[in-house]
């Protein structure tokens, strides 16, 4: 396994890239606007495009430049615009009725991280350096998962959850850079492009809302059928 | 030919001295050429201390002696924390250990603090205000600045800016490491709240958002000429520390031939280039943020601090 060997710039330069990519996601759970969301959910895209490809440059995997410049060009440049675009049709400009304040659920993002932190470290049975970067990287990995999941779970606006799905789904997809950088391109294609149609169901979705119900929160929409 | 060490330090003293109108003229040009309209020259701060010198001193009739040697200090101060960092040579130089890194911020910190008492001193209600806003900034910024120090002392695990300096140049791995990243991050926001730019302070000194110009209203003459030049040095410092310690450790003269001081002076403009221009982007794009806001950029820094010492200790 490439991580086995790995040596201290290496550790230092994954590290840094996956905790930075944590931070935006603890920027995006701290923020009510939309745009914020956004903005965070493209760096951190550019952040992942840039640890696939130093991971393709120390582990010797030519292909993940390829999923690097995908993901950098889908995840960083296309997805944000569409996005953009559904928020530009909304005119809703930023979360107003929250379940959890900004403040508090960065609390709780925080117990999160380290409920994250004891998990991944469970799981670990590497020595020295080599555990260092594996634990984080399994720590980051399951930290936005569940951060992802938060956002899904407090946040009612459609586009947040988009959004929240997506941090999740990045979250696997940096994990999976890092632990088992081996996996086919086909793969990573075919996730790429499923997040493509995510979104542009999801726009769609949106559109038919705001047409036919007149709102897109999800709280909204619950007391009009209940 | 080796310069003794003792010159070297004079000549570190003497380059901070004499470059840091520059860099404020530079920043006050950049901003104006970016709002498209022509701005001073970037030799102007220079003019604008020689004017001042060759006036005339007024001190109101409620001023102590305080108030007359503040200025003193502040520049004093000013000149001792250049002998403490590696400004032009990375050699650990003779007197560079008389202090480390806390009490360089401390020195720092001991200008702006006589400033502040001067500014009560000189009984004007601005004076007044300008202080409590500063004293207010000053227990807003002082625990970022002390995790700051703290967290680079911790990943070189020595006191010493020239160590830090050599950690970073003879390690690749401590460079990229998160740590140090987030320290970067943690002094940037520092940095900007130090030395008077926007996200608090405000670029237009209107006398409701003033809270560095408030406290020297009442100065004129050679004792403002003074301050100014002692808060532009103190500007100069800073970037210094964080270009140097920091964010740029290359390009710094390590044997201390004439020529290489040269260089390193030549490269330390370049690196402030960076960063000023990294610093007339945040003033053009910020707006100035309100009174009780003032916490949120610092909090960001403090966070960024905190996060730094933990991942020192945990990766």
């Amino acid at each position: 396994m490439f991580l086995a060997h790995v040596n201290s710039l290496q550790a230092s330069i994954f590290s840094s890239l996956a905790v930075l990519s944590l931070l935006l996601t603890f920027v995006m759970l701290g923020s009510h606007w939309l745009r914020n969301y956004v903005y965070a959910f493209a760096a951190q895209s550019w952040l992942i495009a840039a640890l696939s490809a130093s991971v393709g440059y120390f582990a010797g995997y030519p292909e993940l430049y390829v999923i690097a410049v995908l993901t950098a060009l889908f995840r960083g440049l296309v997805l944000p615009y569409l996005l953009m675009r559904i928020i530009a049709r909304l005119n809703v400009k930023r979360e107003l009725h929250a379940l959890l304040q900004p403040s508090s659920s960065l609390v709780l993002g925080a117990l999160l991280v380290m409920f994250a932190f004891v998990i991944a470290n469970h799981m670990n049975w590497q020595p020295l350096l080599s555990a260092h970067v594996v634990v984080l990287a399994l720590t980051i990995m399951l930290s936005m998962k569940f951060l992802g999941f938060l956002m899904l779970t407090v946040r009612d606006e459609a586009v947040s959850q988009i959004l929240g799905l997506l941090v999740l789904e990045n979250g696997i997809f940096l994990g999976s850079q890092i632990l088992v950088p081996g996996m086919p391109l086909l793969i990573e294609i075919v996730i790429l492009f499923d997040l493509l149609i995510v979104v542009a169901c999801f726009g769609m979705l949106v559109r038919f809302l705001v047409v036919h119900a007149g709102t897109t929160s999800s709280r909204q929409l619950n007391r009009l059928v209940g | 030919m080796i310069l003794s060490n003792v010159l070297l330090q004079i000549l570190q003293v003497l380059c901070v001295l004499s470059l840091a109108p520059l860099l404020q003229g530079f920043i006050l040009k950049t901003e104006e050429r970016i709002q498209r309209s022509r701005g001073p020259s970037i030799f102007q701060p220079y003019r604008d201390l020689w004017k001042l010198f060759h006036k005339q001193s007024v001190v109101p009739e409620s001023a102590s002696w305080v108030y007359l040697i503040a200025p003193i200090i502040a520049f004093t101060a000013m000149l001792i924390v250049p002998i403490l960092i590696p400004v032009l040579t990375d050699r650990p130089l003779p007197q560079s250990n008389m202090g480390d890194m806390m009490g360089g911020g401390m020195i720092l910190t001991l200008g702006s603090f006589a400033i502040i008492l001067a500014g009560l001193d000189s009984g004007n209600v601005y004076g007044g205000i300008g202080s409590s806003r500063a004293v207010m900034l000053a227990i807003l910024a002082e625990p970022t600045l002390i995790l700051v120090l703290v967290g680079i002392s911790l990943l070189a695990k020595a006191m010493l800016p020239f160590v830090v300096n050599h950690l970073l140049l003879s390690s690749a791995s401590a460079y990229w490491s998160p740590a140090h990243l987030f320290l970067i991050l943690a002094f940037f926001a520092l940095l900007l709240v130090e030395t008077d730019r926007l996200p608090i302070h405000s670029s237009t000194h209107l006398e409701i958002y003033m809270i560095d110009e408030a406290r020297i209203l009442e100065y004129s003459g050679p004792l403002l000429a003074l301050l100014k030049w002692a808060s532009m040095m103190k500007q100069f410092i800073l970037y210094t520390i964080f270009c140097n310690v920091f964010l740029l450790p290359w390009g710094i003269s390590q044997l201390g031939t004439p020529f290489g001081q040269f260089g390193s002076v030549v490269a330390l403009l370049l690196k402030f280039l960076l960063v000023a221009l990294a610093v007339v982007v945040v003033e053009t794009v910020q707006s100035r943020l309100r009174f009780y806001r003032y916490q949120e950029p610092l909090a960001a820094g403090f966070l960024f601090a905190v996060l730094a010492i933990v991942s020192s200790q945990l990766l």
